[in-house]
């Protein structure tokens, strides 16, 4: 057994990998290693060895049985257990992202053809780069297909929001507030122990997080998608971004911020509106997330920007509770509607009137010069 | 090299050092050992994290150490630093009697934290090393983490590279405030230790609270499970569950009733929703607690 112990181990985080769960090669190796000083003598304590070595975190738990009860149920079966070492193949890696720009709106309307790139691109998108002023004011949700994805490069000129706050670690600074001794003596040892130059460290500053709650049913979506796309621009510029949606449950995107490419976040996106029926739980999707991640940190002391038309399917009074406790946990809460473009508009949904005495800013942000208050009302300043 | 333990003795051993430990966190803890290598343990608040690596020590008769993490956790606080003190007074020592300097980074000014400490582990007592909640610390030293536990040895820049000749046993502890690295998890062994089943929990009031009436401990146990089927912002833990067990000791109660449910809340359950509605639902959790009387 001991030859094959590498093979059932390989095979084994193929199998995982196949359920959506990476291990790798690092803990396929810790679990060979095991099995060769633990030698398991009953599945069960085959599950728990595994387990231990290459679970990579209890959320993967489901894709982790299921890889376990088919590579493992398989086992006895010698041609099932070849098949599946055989299928063992690495997936087709996406190429890197190019890295957002910065840049600020509008962008300059460029009429020069003679740039080779730009010559390079399709025709339409040609008409679409000289329409990028049209689309700064224009709404989300009245873009084309095309214009869309025009959208989704613009977006990556909004200015990324980062608001900073004092961290407890410390650097070296010449007018620093704290003695530094480790430092003055190191420099001493220099001029023969005599303390000739005062050393001393300041503060360093630290990014505040940032959480993006996204309604994602109805006509919401076309504004949850741009607004995911800048969730996924920020992420990439700076840490300490997070990013869910929700529309009668609570999806954690943030893994799927930075790592994933286009498709992948919007179809985490539409299956997150897949159980939607007719309203949105905004009070229960904020419940979800103060329970379990405002609590716990994710919130605590940043901004949090919530997308909504506060159409509330459940009890307002939630909305208004969850509110409050979101309130005590983060530092400022922007809330964007973007109905509220409309020179009409008032606040009457009921979720939204419940969710107002708790809000920091209030804005349309419904086009990406909007967009641009977004970012301002993220780190504090009024629009 | 390795020392294989074997899993079900270890469980026992466990047991012995007054720790009720599953298959699977047996399983982890013996990985660990045998392979020396971390082990990683999550869950909620008050599952008995730190007490695995308490127990642990108290099975291998090895010191432990343990680092609490929080933000801005630095090398000097976690791994060494220098008797500043004393080293001045050593220069101005030598420089009054007229003698060369002393050798400034010796020994005797070198201060050990736990990380440093953990190194020095010995063959006839070894160390297990707890580096508590270490989703508390930044990415910083999480990242110095990593060279730490990939080589077990940590450079000072004074005084070159200190390995350890005897590897401690490393057991990283976290409540999921953030999410770890996976390059961190990579290098762990990994366990969710989870909410107890009903009789296992008995099992760990009985342990710990051996005066305790044994019909106490029960309704206790199955009140807690109850409440944890309940939206609470915060469920009970078993640390919960066994001062709600000392409490009721102390107020001199041999069953779980109405007339102490709601005096003894306080000591179970953490926030004043979680408070007001348990009491809402006290008759129908006083009856999950005794089964016997509520079907008969």
């Amino acid at each position: 057994m001991t030859a094959d112990v590498a093979a059932i181990a390989g095979g084994f985080d193929g199998a995982l990998r196949a359920r959506g769960v990476s291990a790798g090669t690092r803990r396929a190796q810790t679990f060979a290693d095991v099995l060769r000083a633990l030698p398991p003598a009953s599945a069960e304590e085959t599950y728990w060895r595994a387990r231990a070595a290459m679970l990579p975190s209890i959320d993967d738990v489901d894709g982790f049985n299921a890889a376990f009860l088919e590579f493992f149920g398989a086992l006895g079966d010698a041609d099932a257990l070849r098949r599946l070492v055989r299928s063992v193949e690495a997936p087709p890696r996406r190429p890197p992202r190019e890295l957002p720009k910065r840049e600020t709106l509008p962008p300059p309307p460029s009429d020069e053809p003679a740039n080779e790139r730009l010559a390079e691109r399709a025709p339409t998108q040609w008409v679409v780069a000289s329409n990028e002023h049209r689309l700064t004011d224009k709404a989300f949700e009245e873009f084309d297909e095309a214009e869309r994805a025009a959208m989704l490069r613009l977006i990556a000129r909004v200015r990324v929001a980062g608001e900073l706050r004092r961290s407890r670690r410390r650097r070296a600074h010449a007018h620093g507030d704290r003695f530094d001794f480790r430092g003055t003596l190191r420099g001493a040892a220099r001029t023969a122990g005599e303390l000739v130059r005062r050393r001393a460290t300041r503060r360093r500053e630290k990014l505040r997080p940032v959480v993006f709650l996204l309604d994602v049913s109805g006509s919401m979506g076309p504004f949850a998608r741009a607004l995911v796309q800048y969730a996924w621009v920020t992420a990439v510029a700076r840490p300490r971004v997070r990013a869910f949606a929700f529309a009668t449950q609570l999806t954690d995107l943030t893994p799927l911020l930075k790592r994933a490419s286009d498709e992948r976040l919007m179809s985490a996106l539409a299956e997150s509106v897949r159980d939607y029926g007719g309203g949105t739980r905004i009070g229960a999707a904020l419940r979800a997330f103060n329970d379990r991640f405002g609590q716990r940190g994710a919130a605590r002391g940043g901004t949090v920007v919530i997308l909504s038309d506060g159409w509330e399917r459940d009890d307002p009074a939630l909305v208004g509770t969850e509110m409050l406790r979101l309130r005590r946990l983060a530092r400022r809460i922007v809330w964007v509607n973007p109905h509220k473009r409309h020179a009409a508009y008032e606040p009457l949904a009921r979720g939204m009137a419940a969710a107002l005495p708790y809000l920091d800013a209030f804005l349309s942000g419904h086009s990406l010069r909007t967009l641009e208050a977004v970012a301002d009302a993220i780190e504090g300043r009024s629009a | 090299m390795p020392r294989p333990v074997d899993v079900d003795e270890l469980q026992e051993r466990l047991l012995g050092a007054g720790y009720v430990a599953d298959a699977g966190l047996a399983t982890a803890l013996a990985c660990a050992v045998s392979l020396e290598r971390a082990v990683l343990l999550e869950g909620d608040a008050g599952v008995g994290k730190t007490d695995a690596a308490r127990a642990l020590a108290n099975v291998f008769g090895a010191r432990l150490l343990r680092l609490q993490c929080y933000e801005g956790l630095d090398l000097a606080a976690a791994a060494y630093d220098w008797n500043y003190g004393k080293q001045l007074l050593a220069i101005r020592a030598a420089e009054a009697a007229h003698e060369r300097t002393p050798d400034l980074y010796a020994d005797e000014f070198l201060i050990r934290r736990p990380l440093l400490a953990a190194l020095g582990a010995e063959r006839e007592r070894g160390i297990v090393l707890l580096i508590d909640e270490i989703d508390r610390a930044d990415d910083e030293f999480e990242a110095f983490l990593l060279e730490f536990l990939a080589d077990f040895a940590i450079s000072i820049p004074e005084r070159g590279t200190v390995a350890a000749e005897h590897r401690p046993i490393v057991v990283l502890t976290s409540n999921r405030t953030r999410d770890l690295h996976d390059a961190l998890k990579r290098r762990c062994f990994y366990h969710w230790i989870g909410h107890p089943s009903v009789e296992r929990e008995i099992e760990i009031i009985r342990l710990h609270l051996p005066d305790v009436a044994p019909e106490l401990a029960r309704d206790v146990a199955r009140a807690a499970a109850a409440l944890r089927e309940r939206e609470l912002r915060k469920a009970p833990g078993i640390a919960e569950s066994l001062d709600w067990a000392q409490t009721l000791g102390i107020l001199g109660a041999e069953r779980l009733d109405a007339s102490n449910f709601e005096p003894s809340l306080g000591s179970v359950l953490k926030y004043p929703e979680d408070i007001e509605l348990a009491r809402a639902s006290a008759a129908a959790i006083i009856s999950a607690a005794h089964p016997s009387t509520s079907s008969g």
